[in-house]
């Protein structure tokens, strides 16, 4: 599971009214090197939220992300590097989201979060 | 290859499925005469009888999946929707996969997607993606982010290898999660597609719903799906001898309550959707069934399927009976979309 997928996942626990972002636990995982695409990056940046992305970053022991980013900082080539690597090159291969609100946690197995709710959380 | 000729018959298999309370029940009328009133008192009905069976649905859904779908990729390749064909044409195995391309196609079209750089979509959720055929095709397409959502662990995993054999790794992610709670926030995707999944979802409301709350403003939804015949206006209900059939075969395929393309659209208009279409594909997918029966008898189907498991047997064995359904135009293939309200 990369990063940008973690930016899009939220908890919808009945009775949940924050389940964004879900905070990363992540036992193992790897690195991917995947070709930059300075466009795409631009194109997606504004549907990024940042701080989330910054915490599952931090899990992963990548710290050099700035604290608050905006469209200005895409111009710079060593800004992109640094998110392109944050988004997209970082793979949670075991591990878990867990609900802000409730705890609740969601299994990564094999890079796959599974996501389902039990019967009573519905 | 297949030593069946173009008519098919039935095999004379005298295999009787008990008969139990099933999960397919009385198909379901959706009456929204007043916005939502009416929709609710059925809804009532439907949680009432499927909250008992829902847990045990998923569970064979993903059970039935997990089991079957080496056995179709195998034979079939990575789409695991009806092909699209002219009307009234015999199609040969060559033509199959073209026709699964052209189903996407002609649901893209139909909905008036743009292929226009300005108004692509840029985000699009697959619901209910088996191994990701859709997901990596349209990702292709329009250059997209896509994400997929099943209830089977093992085609989520089978979908993203094939992602990242394609090299699509960085465009498409698959997640195990359920079309009736959406693992993602509102407003995330500007293309929200259904092919042939929501004959398994067990609250249709719900499920359009979800469709509805994950689309971006502005958005296109898209549903390719089973469904029975429309019922005429003095009709309550379907037949007692077309709803025994439908229950044969939601027991095989693991298929809740059916309804019509019509209570899709007023479901449609009672969640406030606009540009309502809909459209009966039902004969251009009849060459789809004969031929999927015809590849279980070919040496590779016929092996795969005696490796694979009961369910995925049962499901072989029940095909003829879809094939009775269309043919008494009883099982419709519908295409509906619509829009999100800016």
């Amino acid at each position: 599971m990369r990063l940008l997928t973690h930016n899009m996942l939220s908890c919808n626990i009945k009775g949940v009214t924050n389940g964004f972002p879900l905070k990363l636990e992540a036992d193992k995982w790897v690195t991917k090197e995947v070709d930059l695409n300075a466009d795409f990056l631009r194109g997606i940046f504004p549907k990024i939220e940042w701080s989330a992305l910054l915490a599952a970053a931090r899990v992963l022991g990548f710290a050099e992300l700035p604290e608050q980013a905006d469209a200005s900082m895409l111009s710079s080539d060593d800004f992109l590097r640094r998110f392109h690597h944050a988004l997209l090159e970082l793979h949670v291969e075991e591990g878990a989201l867990v609900c802000p609100e409730t705890g609740r946690k969601f299994p990564i197995n094999k890079g796959i979060p599974n996501m389902l709710l039990h019967e009573d959380e519905v | 290859m297949s030593t069946l000729l173009h008519s098919y018959t039935p095999p004379s298999v005298s295999l009787r499925l008990r008969p139990r309370p099933s999960r397919c029940l009385r198909p379901l009328r959706f009456q929204v005469g007043r916005m939502g009133n009416s929709v609710v008192r059925a809804q009532a009905a439907t949680e009432v009888t499927e909250a008992a069976t829902s847990e045990g649905l998923k569970k064979g859904i993903a059970e039935f999946y997990d089991e079957s779908s080496g056995v179709w990729e195998s034979v079939w390749g990575d789409h695991m929707h009806h092909g699209f064909y002219e009307p009234d044409t015999a199609a040969s195995l060559s033509d199959h996969r073209p026709a699964q391309i052209r189903m996407i196609e002609e649901a893209l079209s139909f909905a008036g997607v743009s292929d226009d750089p300005m108004k692509k979509p840029k985000t699009i959720v697959d619901v209910g993606c088996g191994i990701g055929g859709s997901s990596r095709y349209l990702a292709k397409k329009y250059g997209a982010q896509c994400r997929g959502i099943t209830l089977s662990p093992i085609q989520a995993q089978r979908a993203q290898e094939l992602a990242a054999a394609e090299g699509l790794a960085d465009k498409v992610s698959f997640q195990v999660a359920d079309a009736l709670q959406q693992p993602f926030p509102d407003g995330e995707f500007d293309l929200v597609w259904s092919m042939e999944s929501g004959e398994h979802m067990p609250d249709k409301m719900k499920f359009v719903s979800e469709l509805a709350r994950v689309a971006a403003p502005g958005a296109t939804i898209i549903i390719v799906t089973w469904c029975h015949r429309d019922l005429s206006p003095s009709e309550d209900s379907l037949k007692p001898d077309e709803i025994a059939l439908l229950n044969k075969i939601c027991d095989a395929y693991y298929l809740p309550a059916w309804c019509s393309a019509s209570d899709y659209v007023n479901i449609a208009k009672s969640l406030s959707l606009e540009n309502i279409k809909t459209a009966d594909w039902s004969d251009n997918v009849a060459p789809f069934w004969p031929a999927v029966i015809r590849s279980a008898f070919t040496w590779q189907g016929f092996t795969s399927l005696l490796r694979s498991g009961w369910k995925t047997i049962r499901g072989a064995l029940v095909m003829p009976l879809m094939i009775e359904g269309y043919k008494k135009n009883l099982i419709k293939f519908a295409v509906i979309t619509c829009t999100k309200p800016n």
